[in-house]
């Protein structure tokens, strides 16, 4: 059993591994940037350290600082929690030469699916459908046309070392894939270090299904069923859901099976251990295709844990110490409905500008079937320089018709006071009537905001 | 008493600087007390429903808290994290001790970070009036390692 585990990330993931934690009786290091001393973490954990600055590349990114954190505290491993090292694979080979385990997948599992083309590559490999598209990456404007020719318009130019929804283009013609070929390249240098890009085709109205997988270390793998998280704006997801409605529909009863069994054909193919997610898009007519691994635990993780019964970071960190899987796949019980809101610090009515600054009044929902993963309370500063996401809300119930009442009412209860959120634009979706018929793709609120636009300015004329 | 009360309360204190409030009734008592961050943290003995989620009051376990330096002096802070030594061998002299003299090239200590020796200079010029912590004790970024009198 690990004696001391260090948190190598912030919010409301650091306080979600914390807690396993303690319930394991593992004790805890928290790291933190001169911004977070007063964050939830921090002080939840046993011992603390201040690593740096506020920006993350002086502070959370800085693989130097952890390390000498970890060796100042002594501890048997390492989370790294989403986003960040989380899928950093130099990053988890410095903790193994260091004697620290890296609680997620092994170093030849990362490189596998070192990025998103080569995990395309493997994906054809496992016999896995991908969405037509590049070979490789696409080195120059030229290629990205004969691509777009061969596999037909509209097409979407992917950052091969993008995530958490960055890095995409799509495009519908020769002249904007030239323009997006470009912006994304520029883009992706920017953001990820890396400018390489491939090219897809665009699949429209899809709903975004993604499996959640676990892997030991004797070559056992499982899945956790699927989570449904097409309800996103921005490629950033804002709702998600266990199980999918797409695929309760009755004229899709086989594919949960099969997408099921293509997420551990994927994994194996990788020898992947530990947590991770495949994710695939699925057309109006049910036919699916793979997009990515991610290699790591995911925000939306709650919404598996709730109708599963299982605890997946406590998993991770079983894994993690060599244990064998405890679940043989005909184990794995779906039971019930599960949904999960975002709680953003954004202002709704004003484009979703970011609301940093001073939580004044602070109360949360609770109540049968409602939880709250959050780092947030009142008199807490959200400092601006990393992503606005306060906490997380989800609801479980016996069905899909008494998480979404749960989800409404448990949102209603919120009071919050000093800061914006996006908890009304969480309640318009929920009392959205395609929503509430699971009738819904990623194009949901796109069109939800384009409605209410037309609807504010019919009111204003 | 409803929340807006409770509220208003913690409104009043801000604006006049309480840092602890208490109010007993009946059947009824809360205390209010203004965290370090000057957030409120609430506890009530005898009506539950009425307790906010428990704020943190503690600070953070390895930040010590600042000391607020004497207007002439100035803090030498850690600029990595690892373990301070005085000296860049056990058998060595301390580099510096109170009373020194150090130009901003003057390495004043040793910071051990996974295995290098790390020369840390004084980034300042002056007088040393203070060594903040013990040879061998862990330091985190930040944290401040001499006192210095500028010249």
């Amino acid at each position: 059993m690990f004696e001391k585990l260090l948190v190598a990330n912030r919010g409301e993931i650091a306080v979600r591994i914390i807690r396993a934690c303690k319930e394991l009786n593992i004790r805890t290091v928290a790291i933190f940037s001169e911004a977070d001393a007063s964050s939830m973490h921090v002080q939840l954990a046993d011992e603390a350290i201040c690593i740096g600055k506020a920006p993350a590349n002086e502070s959370y990114l800085r693989i130097d600082r952890i390390i000498s954190a970890a060796e100042i505290t002594d501890v048997d491993a390492i989370h790294p929690g989403y986003g960040f090292l989380a899928e950093n694979a130099h990053f988890a080979d410095v903790c193994e030469s260091c004697n620290i385990r890296f609680i997620g997948p092994n170093s030849r599992a990362m490189n596998a699916l070192e990025d998103k083309a080569v995990s395309r590559a493997l994906a054809k490999k496992a016999d896995v459908p991908t969405p037509p598209g590049s070979e490789g990456v696409v080195d120059n404007e030229q290629d990205a046309l004969t691509v777009a020719k061969r596999i037909g318009y509209p097409v979407i130019i992917k950052a091969i070392a993008g995530g958490g929804g960055r890095g995409m283009r799509v495009a519908h013609n020769d002249i904007s894939l030239v323009k997006g070929y470009h912006t994304a390249r520029g883009e992706a240098e920017k953001a990820f270090g890396n400018s390489g890009v491939y090219v897809e085709k665009f699949i429209e109205n899809p709903h975004h299904i993604e499996f959640q997988i676990l892997g030991d270390n004797k070559g056992h793998i499982i899945h956790l069923g699927e989570r449904d998280c097409s309800i996103q704006r921005r490629n950033q997801k804002v709702v998600e859901e266990s199980p999918s409605p797409l695929l309760d529909n009755p004229k899709f009863k086989k594919l949960r099976e099969k997408m099921g069994k293509a997420a551990i054909k994927i994994a194996e193919t990788a020898n992947y251990t530990n947590a991770g997610t495949v994710e695939f898009i699925v057309d109006p007519l049910g036919r699916y295709y793979f997009l990515e691994v991610n290699k790591r635990i995911q925000v939306e993780h709650p919404v598996t844990e709730e109708v599963t019964g299982i605890d997946l970071v406590r998993y991770q960190i079983m894994l993690a110490m060599g244990e064998p899987l405890r679940h043989s796949q005909s184990d794995i019980q779906i039971k019930g409905h599960a949904i999960e809101c975002r709680i953003n610090a954004e202002d709704p009515f004003d484009d979703f500008r970011p609301s940093p600054g001073r939580i004044e009044m602070y109360y949360q929902p609770g109540g049968r079937g409602v939880r709250v993963d959050s780092h947030a309370y009142a008199g807490y500063t959200i400092p601006s320089q990393y992503d606005s996401m306060i906490g997380k809300l989800i609801t479980f119930g016996r069905d899909r018709r008494e998480a979404m009442d749960k989800m409404s009412r448990a949102l209603g209860e919120y009071m919050i006071t000093g800061i914006k959120t996006t908890i009304s634009f969480q309640q318009a979706i929920l009392q959205d009537p395609n929503f509430r018929r699971g009738a819904y793709s990623t194009t949901f609120i796109e069109q939800l905001l384009s409605g209410a636009r037309r609807e504010l300015i019919e009111e204003k004329a | 008493m409803d929340l807006k009360d409770i509220k208003a309360i913690i409104d009043l204190m801000k604006k006049n600087s309480v840092t602890e409030f208490e109010l007993e009734k009946q059947d009824f008592k809360i205390r209010l007390k203004r965290g370090p961050n000057g957030g409120a943290a609430a506890s009530s003995e005898d009506f539950p429903a009425l307790a906010y989620a428990p704020l943190p009051t503690g600070i953070p376990v390895a930040v010590p808290a600042p000391p607020v330096p004497a207007i002439s002096e100035v803090e030498i802070k850690s600029p990595m994290i690892g373990t301070f030594y005085r000296a860049p061998s056990p058998e060595a002299a301390p580099y510096i001790e109170v009373g020194s003299e150090v130009s901003s090239e003057t390495v004043v200590c040793i910071i051990e970070a996974m295995k290098v020796m790390n020369e840390i200079k004084a980034e300042a010029k002056g007088i040393i009036t203070q060594v903040m912590l013990e040879n061998g004790k862990p330091v985190e970024f930040g944290q401040p390692l001499f006192k210095l009198r500028p010249s």
